[in-house]
């Protein structure tokens, strides 16, 4: 949706907004050094950022802070070691400094593995941080370098770029074997997907009830630096999401000759997230008795709860959204978009990709869009700029009710304007506390119920 | 040492001032050692052949940077917008600074909205042509989605190095719109400590908002603060005078009237340095030359100067007399309360000198207190603004008085010098530290909290309330791993690494 296109939406149409511009005002996705919680995700690796006095901690007050408050880590937040360029470093290059840091970081923290991570500056003025890493690696200190500067892409396409540096400069080459039943997931941005930990931690509990083994990579269910040295032996990857992951699950392929497998959809609800099971053990070729048995005991749970809460859905007096709107990425979005049409049967009133996703993706993204159900139209729109966003919901009619929004904190003017409700369920979620919750799987399917309908419930009187 | 408002890029804080961001000592030997600054600087002396020695050390954690209190203060005035001129990163400011914006709206019960931040979103083809026109867009932009007042304009690193002519845009835009569109030149690496981004908002504001023809008001004063609760307004109105906030959540008009305020004042010297000295300097508003309103000597003092200033000196008197009466009883209450209890300070520069003030009027002992910078002195070049002599004077000492930009790595081993039981912060990035120590802390968003004669009891009860949270922090104190090595951990100088230059 280029230019001054006339949007469609929901089978409507939106007049025209003007011609997209450069302008991205109240961010959804930050730049490439934010890239630096994908290295503090991994537990027992701290990041080094080459960079500006400002860039780590306005990424990290930004993403881990005032994002469901989820806090650094162990290795993030203000332990992160940075040479807070100052004017000399631009005039005369910063490679010394950047040396000095990097050998007084290995003296005062305890870390398994660093990543150098750059910013603008020494992207710019030509700073040589792969010879000054590369140093250290002679000598056999566990560092990898990122070049992530904040003009050449976004926290997504830098979370690759870290991934990537760490396999090619830590896990190394392999020439062993693979072992069967292991997988990798490649999946959420860890720390811009406000509900990560626990949707990890969701993800990795159904695969292994289904009788794999996980190596879940980031968070605190990884093993860290020596999961990911196991990376090579696992029997394939699993790429889930839309498209983020894919780049790395291909140079994997490349470097290890090792398969993946790509699900665009992260699941949420009973149906979804048993058929993500029983795609992902086929394609493992496992003996499928265990995941039937997993996924027999998981939905007579899911479906006890859902009796409960079908009471309520069926006989609630004081109206509920019938519609719903999701501004997000493209992974969630999808997720949350089929979960709501497919397992509630609401009605989809726009969804906004906002994430930038790079323009290869973006067919396939609308096409997940397209088919998630045959009685429903659902038409995507890639927006970054909230003002657009917010200028064609505005716009939108959606009926005798207001929608429920499925956004984030820059939705909370829009909602008390619609008289509409707003859950925050990403980047930036500023008035949501998230530790451990989820909203996928089994279990996140049923907490995301439960907060989605207080929302509603509790704006009612 | 005059404020130079001909040229539209602020001279940084270590330029003007010999602002250091690493020192070690005693308050009373810091004090000492900035007595340069101020020694028979009637006007304009500006020794800036001497400096206080600064130390320099290879281990550094994330700083602040300038741009970032643009947004924290440019980004608040409820009627203008603020460009970010800059790749996408910095944008993530927006998303801490609307945070702020919407709770500092709610704590002065002003209608609670998203902040207005534009990013230019500058790609890495701007890079190598320039990100000018795209800065113009956005302007554009700005102007068609909101009709502002006015348009600021926040460099950044990448634009600084890439040489675009903000300057000349803004003037361009500035033509085409008919509003103030104001360059705030706020590149990261061209300070070392993030105050000078205070510094380069008031320069813009003062250069292309202030009006320069004024018709006084007499009864005005400008209030330099952030968001905090309106403890003004009551204050002021014992005096018959009336408040006008600036910078943060006033409106452009609010700027525009500074000019023909009373007086000034400001709750921390280090954020109303500049802006007060340079409207006393071009449009004759005197700046309240005292000490900060923090504690009884403070808070009297203070007064009486802006009593005096503003021709009030009896309501004052009776004011002043009637809060001693007022506030004195709980205020004995308090210090038994707090009898024996440690507390460590780490706060901005004239902010933290206030807060041990008050500390110490509560009878708490602070052996120790961490500052984010220093300024051996501040623009009006006062002795009577000389915020750390004045505590040291009427308080005493602090044995372990340090200036660090907020180095987490340093803030360990100053914790097991003075083994507080609680910390007052601002800033983020060391309480969690301390939550980690078994410390507990108290963050005083609300920066107005400690101010004046009801700050004491304020400032008293809330850490009543956050010693309680001790059991929390211990707890957690017994179950973590800090990612400091041992070797580290038991030097015992947190300074071991650096060395004077």
């Amino acid at each position: 949706m280029q230019g001054a296109e006339t949007v469609v939406t929901e089978g409507r149409t939106f007049p025209p907004l003007g011609p997209k511009t450069n302008s991205i005002q109240q961010v959804r996705y930050v730049c490439a050094i934010g890239a630096m919680h994908s290295a503090s995700a991994i537990p027992w690796v701290i990041p080094i950022t080459h960079c500006g006095p400002g860039c780590a901690e306005k990424q990290f007050g930004s993403l881990a802070m005032c994002n469901g408050f989820q806090g650094g880590g162990y290795g993030g937040g203000a332990v992160v070691p940075s040479t807070n360029i100052s004017e000399s470093e631009v005039v005369f290059g910063g490679e010394n400094r950047l040396r000095e840091l990097i050998r007084a970081s290995l003296k005062i923290l305890d870390a398994e593995l660093f990543v150098v991570v750059t910013g603008c500056i020494p992207d710019l003025v030509g700073d040589d941080a792969g010879a000054v890493v590369r140093e250290f690696q002679a000598e056999g200190v566990p560092v990898v370098l990122a070049e992530t500067g904040g003009f050449k892409g976004t926290n997504f396409t830098g979370h690759e770029l870290v991934t990537r540096a760490i396999i090619d400069q830590y896990v190394g080459e392999y020439a062993g074997g693979r072992t069967p039943g292991v997988v990798n997931v490649w999946s959420m941005l860890p720390y811009h997907n406000t509900f990560w930990q626990g949707d990890l931690s969701e993800i990795k509990r159904v695969l292994e009830g289904g009788g794999l083994k996980v190596n879940i990579l980031f968070g605190h269910e990884s093993e860290g630096v020596s999961e990911w040295k196991r990376i090579p032996q696992a029997q394939f990857n699993l790429v889930l999401s839309p498209w983020l992951g894919l780049r790395t699950a291909q140079h994997l392929e490349g470097k290890y000759g090792q398969p993946f497998l790509h699900l665009p959809i992260i699941p949420i609800g009973a149906d979804e997230t048993s058929s993500f099971l029983r795609k992902v053990v086929a394609f493992a070729g496992i003996d499928p008795s265990l995941a039937e048995e997993f996924i027999k005991k998981e939905e007579r749970t899911y479906y006890h709860y859902l009796e409960g809460f079908g009471e309520f859905y069926s006989e609630y007096f004081w109206g509920m959204p019938a519609k719903f709107v999701v501004v997000g990425e493209s992974a969630y979005n999808l997720a949350l978009t089929r979960f709501l049409i497919n397992d509630l049967g609401l009605m989809p009133g726009g969804q906004f990709i906002t994430e930038n996703p790079p323009e290869e993706y973006r067919e396939a993204i609308s096409r997940e869009f397209r088919t998630i159900a045959d009685d429903v139209v659902t038409h995507v729109a890639f927006e970054e700029d909230s003002y657009r966003i917010h200028t064609l919901i505005r716009q939108s009619d959606f009926g005798q009710k207001p929608p429920i929004i499925l956004g984030t904190t820059w939705e909370r003017d829009l909602a008390k304007e619609m008289r509409s409700a707003v859950v925050e369920v990403g980047f930036p979620a500023s008035y949501e506390m998230v530790l451990s919750r989820t909203n996928v799987g089994y279990r996140g399917a049923i907490a995301l119920l439960e907060k989605i309908y207080t929302t509603v419930v509790s704006g009612t009187a | 040492m005059r404020i130079n408002l001909d040229t539209p890029v602020v001279e940084s804080r270590e330029q003007r001032l010999g602002t250091i961001i690493a020192w070690d000592g005693k308050a009373s030997e810091l004090s000492k050692q900035s007595e340069y600054a101020r020694k028979s600087c009637a006007s304009g002396c500006g020794e800036k052949g001497r400096r206080l020695c600064e130390m320099k050390g290879p281990f550094t954690q994330g700083s602040v940077c300038s741009e970032q209190m643009v947004e924290c203060q440019a980004g608040h005035i409820r009627d203008a917008v603020l460009i970010q001129h800059s790749p996408i990163g910095c944008g993530a400011g927006q998303v801490i600074y609307n945070s702020i914006y919407r709770n500092g709206l709610a704590m002065r019960n002003l209608p609670v909205e998203n902040l207005r931040l534009i990013s230019t979103n500058l790609k890495e083809q701007d890079m190598v042509f320039g990100g000018v026109d795209k800065l113009e867009q956005s302007i554009r932009d700005a102007w068609e989605r909101h009709h502002p007042k006015a348009i600021f304009i926040a460099t950044s690193c990448a634009t600084g190095i890439i040489g675009d002519d903000v300057d000349g845009s803004a003037r361009k835009m500035e033509g085409e719109l008919g509003i103030p569109v104001i360059p705030l030149h706020c590149e990261g690496f061209m300070s070392k400590h993030w105050s000078t981004g205070f510094d380069a908002t008031q320069h813009g504001i003062m250069r292309q908002i202030v009006r320069k023809n004024p018709t006084k008001q007499e009864d005005l004063v400008n209030v330099i603060n952030l968001w905090g609760t309106d403890v003004f307004t009551p204050m002021f109105k014992e005096l018959n005078l009336r408040v006008n906030f600036v910078v943060d959540l006033a409106t452009v008009e609010d700027l525009a009237q500074m000019s023909e305020a009373a007086a000034t004042v400001g709750f921390c010297h280090t954020l109303s340095s500049y802006l007060a000295a340079g409207l006393e300097q071009e449009f004759g508003v005197p700046e309240i030359k005292a000490p900060q309103p923090y504690g009884f000597p403070g808070t009297d003092a203070w007064l009486r100067e802006l009593a005096k200033v503003t021709h009030r000196e009896e309501l004052a008197e009776a004011y002043i007399a009637r809060e001693h009466l007022r506030v004195a009883p709980r205020i004995a209450e308090l210090r038994v309360l707090l009898k024996g209890k440690k507390g460590f300070v780490s706060t901005g520069s004239a902010y933290a000198h206030g807060i041990i003030a008050v500390l110490r009027e509560l009878g708490v002992e602070v052996d120790g207190s961490l500052v984010f910078h220093h300024d051996p002195i501040y623009d009006s070049q006062d002795p009577r603004q000389d915020t750390l002599a004045h505590l040291v004077d009427n308080y005493g000492d602090v044995p372990s008085f340090s200036v660090s930009n907020r180095q987490q790595y340093q803030f360990y081993g100053l914790l097991q010098r003075v083994k507080p039981d609680f910390i007052i912060i601002r800033h983020n990035g060391l309480a969690p530290l301390a939550s980690r120590l078994g410390i507990p802390a108290a963050p005083l968003g609300d920066e107005h909290h400690a101010l004046g004669y009801q700050g004491i009891i304020n400032l008293g009860e809330t850490i009543l309330e956050i010693l309680s949270h001790k059991k929390f922090h211990e707890d957690l104190a017994a179950h973590v791993t800090l990612p400091y090595k041992k070797w580290w951990l038991d030097q015992g100088d947190p300074f071991l690494l650096v060395k004077g230059d």
